[in-house]
């Protein structure tokens, strides 16, 4: 059964005038007279008749979701005169969280988070697996990446002025998520269980120990005890894959939907000429 | 509203809000509450000692130089859980206030464990000095600090003789005059007012 | 930002978002070609520099130099620079817990309505002089080497006199070229010009406290101690 295209999908029709008539200057139609004229003839019906199955297909999907108006609104937003590569940095970093994540999950079905057994199941991975050391150098190499284009897209946004009215929220939310992509390099640190790893995080933990009053308590927390034990490599594995990344994905979604409600700003050496020729005028 | 005497405080709607809000929070503390305890457990639980580990006879220490040794301080997690001491036998330059009469301990027995930040410190027999390779501490040969960001002096062992054989005990913290404290971890101040700011935990 | 501002930064942002171009195809191409690179570029580091582990964690060792990740150097060096105890819970949560909080309150210090950096010359310059700090300190921390190597040239016969150096914990105290501490005692990397060879060998053998005596290297070990003296004389 063909259901009717959606409303949202119906191409416009043209404005009478501005196309050539499709049937030469005949009136009325009359019987198709070049080979040329058929061709083109045919060529737009089956293109019709491929469209049509997509089309359907995402009829289909909007009359269930009714997504359409939404998707629009994204996708189709005006975005500022004057945006320029700066502004790609955030979704780059975004983009490198997803090759963490992506890769993170592979490296996770060969890792074993125990004190015993981590350095061996990491050292597995990386000499007998296939491909084994290079997904393991994409994700080392992509948390060096990753800082490195947190830090640029904060700098940008400081830099352009971008974190005042109205998006102080935004840059709010940042910070965070920059806190806590650092502690995700933190916590991971550890986990391939060498001897950088292992002094690196000793003296990490210390650091914390070395608050007043509550450090010790805080240190106790990360370490699961007051010395490096048993359960210190799996309290640092479960932060590192479930709770910070869990809540790392809910605070991405809530600044991306900020950005796009508030949208992006413009450069700051842009300004409006509109505004400037207007007020001129009431002048 | 309808169904509402005059003067009425509890209505049904009230009340029904309220159950709602009562269960919502009876439920969020049923599953909150234990994972909770859960995360915060290990603050809470206290240490298991080692008991005395044996580290050698009598005659393979003495009282110039130091010996290192290694030693179990969490079990069951193999070497993650071993350290590296410094053993020498006490000279009378190693009474320490806290003995108060009783006999000192026979044997000095240092921890590797930078008071600083917990890097592995090194021995150096030329310069008679623990030297720590991370922030640039240095400590005498009593484990006191004669340089550097470290905050107190290097923790030791209780040390005991038991027939010719030399054993290791718990770790203790010892501050500037080499008085006795209960373990602390490393960057914790134990001088004067500042054992106050980093108190002993009970848990350890 | 009074309401007036705000309602003239919205004015002027509507304007210049309707003169601006839809966000597919124009952004999304840019975004898109920026994510290629992202992940071209870190396939690259991974196939070029590859991942190393290094040997198992070892909390026996007594010989091991630990280091954080790079990206943490500025806050090891930190630790490094800020040497009175006192001060040590500074460095380690004073200072990082400080520098978090007025991040997060930025748009809340900085109620400027400019945005243009020319125009906010002390958000610029603050903004400058922060980044300038951090990769300062990054650098020092990775040129920050272990106490037991020194990497300054010598000529082939001090060379035995450099190991005793090295291995005498003398940079536990004193700096020689760029390693060791810059404390307490002074550096020695032109010392040989300051003292003359048997005034070093003095001071070596009765030294100033807190600096320790080696005269038993030198009664141990005679030819050591000599080497030693000798490297020390040579550094001009």
């Amino acid at each position: 059964m063909k259901l009717p295209t959606p409303p949202g999908l119906r191409r416009k029709p043209a404005r009478p005038g501005s196309q050539p008539p499709k049937n030469g200057n005949r009136i009325n139609g009359g019987a198709a007279a070049t080979k040329k004229e058929l061709k083109q003839a045919q060529r737009a019906k089956l293109k019709e008749q491929a469209l049509e199955v997509p089309i359907s297909m995402l009829g289909w999907l909007d009359e269930r979701t009714g997504s359409t108006p939404f998707l629009r609104a994204f996708l189709f937003r005006k975005i500022p005169k004057g945006t320029n590569w700066y502004y790609t940095l955030g979704s780059a970093t975004l983009f490198a969280f997803v090759n963490q994540a992506v890769t993170g999950v592979f490296l996770a079905m060969f890792y074993t988070p125990s004190a015993t057994q981590a350095y061996t199941s990491t050292r597995h991975l990386t000499n007998d697996v296939w491909l084994g050391a290079f997904v393991r150098g994409m994700h080392k190499w992509g948390a060096t990446v990753m800082v490195v284009l947190v830090f640029l897209h904060m700098g940008r946004v400081f830099f352009f002025g971008a974190y005042k009215y109205p998006r102080e929220l935004n840059w709010i939310i940042g910070v965070v998520l920059l806190i806590l992509t650092m502690a995700m390099a933190f916590t991971g640190y550890l986990l391939p269980f060498d001897q950088r790893s292992f002094w690196a995080t000793v003296v990490g933990v210390n650091i914390n120990a070395s608050g007043p009053i509550l450090g010790p308590y805080l240190a106790d927390f990360l370490r699961g005890g007051s010395e490096f034990g048993a359960t210190t490599l799996s309290r640092f594995y479960a932060i590192h894959m479930l709770l910070i990344p869990g809540l790392i994905a809910a605070l991405i979604g809530a600044h991306l939907y900020l950005v796009a409600k508030l949208g992006t700003t413009a450069p700051p050496w842009l300004k409006a000429e509109k505004a400037r020729e207007l007020a001129e005028e009431e002048i | 509203m309808l169904g509402a005497f005059e003067g009425e405080t509890v209505t049904r709607r009230r009340f029904v809000t309220g159950g709602a809000l009562a269960a919502g929070g009876v439920a969020t503390a049923a599953i909150g509450l234990p994972a909770l305890g859960f995360a915060l457990g290990p603050i809470f639980e206290k240490t298991t000692h080692n008991p005395w580990q044996d580290v050698g006879p009598e005659s393979d220490f003495n009282p110039t130089s130091y010996v290192p040794r290694v030693i179990t301080l969490v079990p069951e997690v193999g070497e993650a859980g071993k350290t590296t001491i410094y053993v020498r036998k006490a000279t009378p330059d190693d009474k320490s206030p806290s003995d108060k009469g009783k006999t000192p301990l026979p044997y000095v027995a240092i921890s590797t464990r930078c008071a600083h930040l917990g890097c592995p410190v090194r021995f150096v027999q030329a310069a008679q000095r623990f030297i720590c390779p991370c922030h640039g501490g240095v400590y005498d040969k009593f484990g006191k600090v004669v340089g550097g960001p470290p905050v107190r002096p290097l923790d030791r062992f209780y040390t005991r003789v038991e027939g010719n054989r030399v054993q290791i005990g718990p770790r203790f913290s010892v501050n500037s005059k080499l008085e006795r404290f209960h373990p602390r971890d490393p960057s914790n101040h134990i001088d004067g007012l500042w054992k106050y700011l980093y108190p002993s935990r009970p848990t350890t | 930002m009074d309401k007036r501002e705000k309602e003239q930064y919205l004015r002027e942002y509507g304007i210049l978002k309707s003169q601006g171009k839809p966000f597919f195809p124009y952004a999304i191409a840019k975004d898109g070609t920026m994510a290629l690179i992202t992940v071209l570029v870190i396939m690259l580091l991974s196939i070029i520099l590859g991942a190393e582990l290094g040997p198992k964690a070892d909390p026996t060792t007594t010989s091991y130099t630990p280091r954080p990740e790079w990206y943490f150097f500025f806050l090891f060096e930190l630790l490094r620079v800020i040497k009175p105890p006192a001060l040590v819970f500074i460095a380690t949560i004073g200072i990082p817990t400080v520098c978090m909080v007025l991040l997060i309150l930025l748009p809340f210090i900085d109620r400027n309505p400019e945005r243009h950096p020319a125009r906010r010359p002390i958000a610029t310059l603050t903004g400058v002089t922060v980044i300038a700090l951090m990769a300062y300190l990054t650098v020092e921390g990775a040129l920050a080497g272990a106490p037991g190597t020194i990497t300054l040239k010598v000529a082939p016969q001090y060379a035995k006199g450099k190991a005793v150096a090295a291995s005498s914990g003398c940079q536990g105290c004193h700096k020689i070229g760029e390693n060791g501490n810059a404390g307490p005692g002074p550096p020695l990397t032109h010392i040989g010009s300051r003292l003359p060879r048997n005034a070093i060998a003095r001071t070596l053998v009765n030294p100033t406290a807190p600096m320790p005596s080696f005269v038993n290297l030198q009664k141990q070990h005679p030819d050591q101690f000599n080497s030693l003296v000798d490297f020390l004389a040579s550094l001009k």
